[in-house]
């Protein structure tokens, strides 16, 4: 079995490189020739695609007949996911797949190890290209397949990696650490490409020949040719400098509604390849393009900077336009992970301090989804300030909705339970209760009570003016209504025409509640009735 | 296939509607969807119907009748489209296989469904079809509703596959990812409303006679994309267009306790208590005897709504036939009665996911205002009569009361120390919302309460 395996997996090998040679030369965009790739094949290094060395379907291929979608469950561990991906491999001749192979691939897809940036077809395609490889080179019974990486974690690595060496194309000789390498002919090159291989392999998963869609689906390629890695090609480069060209014809404002021929959805985000720290943001209005996106790492580096512009700087414009431009290339390139949340927070924590309410709801929307991808981060403190936003708001529909989002764990956690004291202070009235919480508002939660801080200090001035008769020492509102000073409270009072309603007495000032009459009730009524956000939901 | 059609024939032949409708009913027993798919094939499925259509229309043929014949056909084409799609899905997983291989089928019926959602239409701009047609309009959305659930639930659960491919926004969505389907099915069904709202034919035969019915399956769909709030732009065009409408009443009474309810949880929801309150009470005294769970719906809303306009409770009688409304008002309820503070809030802990869930929480949380009152209030007829000034005076209560006594009921009934300053603000609300009529003596510390009536409407 394994004997017959080499040959086969050489020659798939091979069609899988010229298939993907063909593919892209059917997409109508791409004029780089079909044929580049097969130049790997010349000498038998490390290809600079991808390869895969389990068997392709190919019409001479003696050897096996597989399906294009086998339906044999006959190996599934768990029946549904990893079905195909294991069926696929089986020539004719079935193959006992040892359990820990089986087991590996349960492991794979248990739902505590997934990952939400890998998509399953990714996953697949990984874990065929493991398990062939490792039974092309007949290793599958002596690898550790306990101690293998999960294809997540591979694809993962890879990605970084592709990141890490844009350009490095060429020939990166790295030796895989795995002993299991059969040193013989040179046919064995394909099983030499253990996982440690893919792993240093520069080029994103999703770009690899062998998902199985790319043979079954019609269109035969899809990718846009935007997302090709800059490679040597004389061709590629003269397609970029036509997208340059295009994108400059955006830039000098031929109207709006222009497109580019649009390039048939892509098959994969967009990898970037920008290297530059600092970007402008601009509104895309087509498909982004891979020379001006960042790259994660990149975006790690620009985060650092930003954080010390702002710390010296303070300068708000510049670093909004900044943190959008850096979300927008997250977003492009379907990055969801801790450092997505990072970036958010970052922005939510500014657009707060700047009372940018606008942003800070953008930002807080997306948190509230990356949060319940299971991403680190401090749901805690954001969750709270949600709460605190939409008293702001005043918008019932939403705070419903964020009160039905919390766990009875997070209700009890500080934050929160103030933000939902303050609520229910308000709901109830007890203004008394609601400026005690305003004194003690956990992180950067004040900046959002101050925004509703006056309105409620007019609500309550409503309250003591019909109960209280027939006056109040000044004193009792400063305390009550948390002023800084008898002053600020007065001056509060004057700002709504109270003059007649202060009054000395024996050296204190008095307010005189029982002529207030209805004084307080307009304002309050106008305060309550403008809430009105950009950028709200 | 062949009774389908015989019925279609037999619908046309008496205008009636809803038999018409029901030709195109996708819910049928499974037998009776295999036999009509089965009947033809992918190249004669058009012939068939053709000939068959077309002997339902004696007589000449001319060029408009030609044209309703084709629109039919359309129709009927996309239908039998549909029902296979159907059928394949039970067959694979009747034969176990995952759902993986399917590519998304439930999403493949929603799309020849939305193919047929859209001939229809077309044939109605068209006038092909006469408005008494229009019950092939409810079928075809409540069904288009259906499937796009069903699609959206499919897809969300297989793979995580990434669709945000053409998407130029700076930030993704993650909830218009979640509900594609719902969404563009939410926008054709708009379609077919403005479609019901703009036909200018006399009333007599109008399209306008579908408008309630469209107008709650979109509410539904609203409610269900957690987007309330658009389904006021329906009931702002709806006003707008109300002078040349029929009258809500001339509508089938189960669209007019539809459309009152949704009307009524709109206004609930936006704060406007006493409008809800209206709404809701239109729609429980339209509501069919037997239709228990739309009562039990009604009331759901109905019962916060009276606490808050008028400070009543429901009784015991009105809740029996309901456990599930028993169980989550009467503790509540009660502890209002009562005035037990701490019972209040217990229940409302209690109950806390449920009401959130059903978006009562908000507004149940201000009884507390009532069992405060309820508790003020026995305070008050604690305190007694004051000393008669002269004899056989009538006798009157006392109505200087110190704030400590207060402070004392609350601090018991609540099972916390307030302070004082906390406890004349309690007390300083419940006179702002006129549920206790007098005022504070702060310099004195007592509460001075009016000698007519100190907490309206209870009798004191």
């Amino acid at each position: 079995m394994a004997t017959s395996y080499p040959a086969t997996a050489a020659h798939g090998a091979v069609t899988g490189l010229a298939n993907h040679g063909t593919a892209s030369l059917t997409s109508p965009l791409s004029p780089a020739p079909a044929y580049t790739p097969v130049q790997v094949r010349q000498s038998f290094g490390q290809p600079p695609y991808p390869t895969t060395t389990y068997p392709v379907p190919h019409p001479y291929g003696p050897h096996h007949v597989p399906p294009p979608l086998p339906m044999t469950n006959n190996y599934a561990p768990n029946g549904t996911a990893a079905a195909p991906v294991v069926a696929q491999e089986s020539p004719k001749k079935k193959i006992e797949w040892p359990d820990s192979v089986r087991s590996y691939v349960q492991r794979s897809f248990l739902p505590a190890n997934l990952d939400e940036a890998v998509s399953r077809p990714e996953m697949e395609a990984k874990l065929k290209e493991t398990i062939s490889q490792a039974n092309d080179s007949g290793v599958m019974y002596t690898i550790n397949w306990e101690t293998m990486p999960l294809p997540q974690q591979m694809i993962k690595e890879e990605r970084a990696r592709a990141r890490a060496l844009p350009q490095a194309l060429q020939s990166v000789q790295i030796s895989p650490p795995v002993a299991a390498r059969p040193k013989s002919g040179s046919k064995k090159r394909k099983s030499s490409e253990l996982i440690d291989n893919h792993l240093n392999t520069p080029t994103a998963p999703w770009r690899a020949p062998a998902r199985l869609e790319d043979r079954v689906t019609f269109n035969a390629d899809k990718r846009q040719p935007a997302e090709e890695p800059s490679p040597p090609s004389k061709n590629v480069s003269k397609f970029q400098k036509q997208m340059e060209k295009r994108q400059k014809r955006f830039d000098g404002g031929y109207t709006s509604t222009y497109r580019s021929p649009s390039p048939p959805p892509s098959n994969g985000p967009v990898v970037g390849t920008c290297t530059t720290l600092e970007k402008r943001y601009l509104r895309l209005t087509s498909a982004p393009v891979a020379s001006l996106v960042r790259p994660e790492p990149i975006l790690r580096q620009t985060l650092e900077l930003l954080k010390r512009k702002w710390k010296k700087e303070q300068n708000y414009s510049y670093i909004c336009d900044q943190f959008k431009s850096m979300r927008q290339d997250l977003t492009v390139q379907r990055i969801k992970n801790d450092f997505t949340v990072e970036v958010y927070e970052i922005h939510a924590r500014i657009a707060l301090e700047k009372g940018d309410l606008g942003e800070y709801n953008q930002c807080q929307t997306q948190l509230k989804a990356l949060y319940q991808l299971g991403l680190k981060g401090k749901p805690i403190e954001f969750k709270a300030y949600r709460i605190l936003y939409f008293i702001h708001t005043a918008n019932r529909t939403a705070l419903n909705d964020a009160l039905a989002d919390l766990t009875t764990a997070e209700k009890g956690e500080k934050a929160i339970k103030h933000a939902l004291n303050v609520r229910s202070a308000l709901a109830l009235g007890n203004y008394h209760r609601f400026f005690r919480l305003y004194n003690e508002t956990p992180n950067m939660g004040a900046y959002l009570m101050d925004m509703f801080v006056a309105r409620e200090r007019l609500a309550a001035l409503c309250n003591i003016c019909k109960a209280y008769k027939p006056d109040v020492p000044l004193r009792f509102i400063t305390e009550e209504l948390y002023y800084e000073s008898d002053a600020d409270a007065a001056q509060f009072i004057l700002d709504y025409d109270g003059r007649h309603l202060l009054e000395e007495r024996d050296g204190n000032i008095v307010f005189l509640t029982g002529k207030a009459g209805q004084l307080f009730e307009a304002p309050k009524s106008a305060a309550f009735a403008r809430v009105d956000i950009k950028g709200q939901i | 296939m062949n009774s389908m059609l015989e019925d279609f024939g037999e619908a046309l032949a008496d205008r009636n509607g809803y038999q018409l409708a029901q030709t195109l009913s996708p819910s049928l027993p499974d037998e009776t969807l295999r036999g009509i798919f089965k009947s033809c094939n992918a190249h004669d499925v058009r012939l068939i119907l053709q000939r068959n259509i077309q002997r339902s229309f004696p007589g000449m043929m001319d060029k408009n009748t030609n044209n309703e014949v084709q629109a039919w056909v359309e129709v009927y084409h996309c239908y039998w489209k549909t029902i296979g799609e159907i059928l394949a899905i039970q067959d694979s997983s009747a034969n176990g296989k995952s759902s993986q291989w399917a590519q998304s089928s439930w999403t493949k019926v929603y799309q020849n469904w939305h193919e047929m959602l859209n001939v229809l239409i077309r044939g109605y701009l068209n006038s092909h079809f006469e408005a008494w047609t229009i019950p092939c309009l409810y079928v075809a959305g409540k069904h288009l509703r259906i499937f796009a659930i069903k699609a959206d639930a499919e897809r969300n659960s297989s793979s995580s596959l990434d669709t945000g491919g053409a998407n130029f926004e700076d930030d993704f969505n993650p909830e218009s990812e979640k509900n594609k389907q719902l969404e563009d099915c939410a926008r054709q069904l708009n379609r077919v409303f403005n479609l019901c709202l703009s036909d200018r034919s006399p009333l007599e035969e109008s399209r306008k006679w579908g408008i309630y019915y469209v107008i709650n399956l979109l509410f539904k769909t609203y409610f269900k994309l957690n987007s309330a709030s658009l389904s006021k732009n329906i009931l702002k065009a709806l006003s707008a267009g109300r002078g040349d409408m029929p009258p809500l009443p001339a509508f089938p009474k189960s669209q007019q306790v539809t459309f009152k309810y949704y009307e009524g949880v709109l206004r609930f929801l936006e704060e406007d208590y006493a409008q809800a309150e209206h709404h809701l009470t239109e729609a429980w005294n339209l509501c069919h005897k037997d239709a228990v769970r739309n009562k039990e719906l009604i009331l759901t809303y109905l019962i916060p709504c009276h606490l808050l306009t008028t400070h009543t409770l429901p009784s015991l009688k009105l809740l029996e036939p309901y456990p599930r409304l028993q169980k989550l008002f009467l503790p509540l309820s009660n502890s209002i009665k009562k005035g037990d503070l701490h019972a209040f809030d217990l229940a409302l802990l209690e109950g806390e996911d449920e009401f959130v869930k059903r978006r009562i929480y908000l507004t149940l949380e201000r009884g507390r205002d009532i069992a405060l009152r309820n508790l003020l209030r026995k305070v008050f007829i604690a305190g007694g009569f004051e000393e008669p000034k002269e004899e056989g005076a009538k006798p009157v209560r006392r109505s200087r009361i110190p704030i400590a006594e207060f402070a004392a009921a609350i601090s018991l009934g609540s099972q916390e120390t307030l302070e004082d300053d906390e406890v004349e603000c309690l007390l300083a609300n419940m006179i702002y919302k006129n549920l206790m009529k007098g005022y504070i003596a702060r310099e004195r510390g007592i509460l001075v309460l009016s000698k007519s009536g100190a907490f309206p409407g209870t009798g004191v």
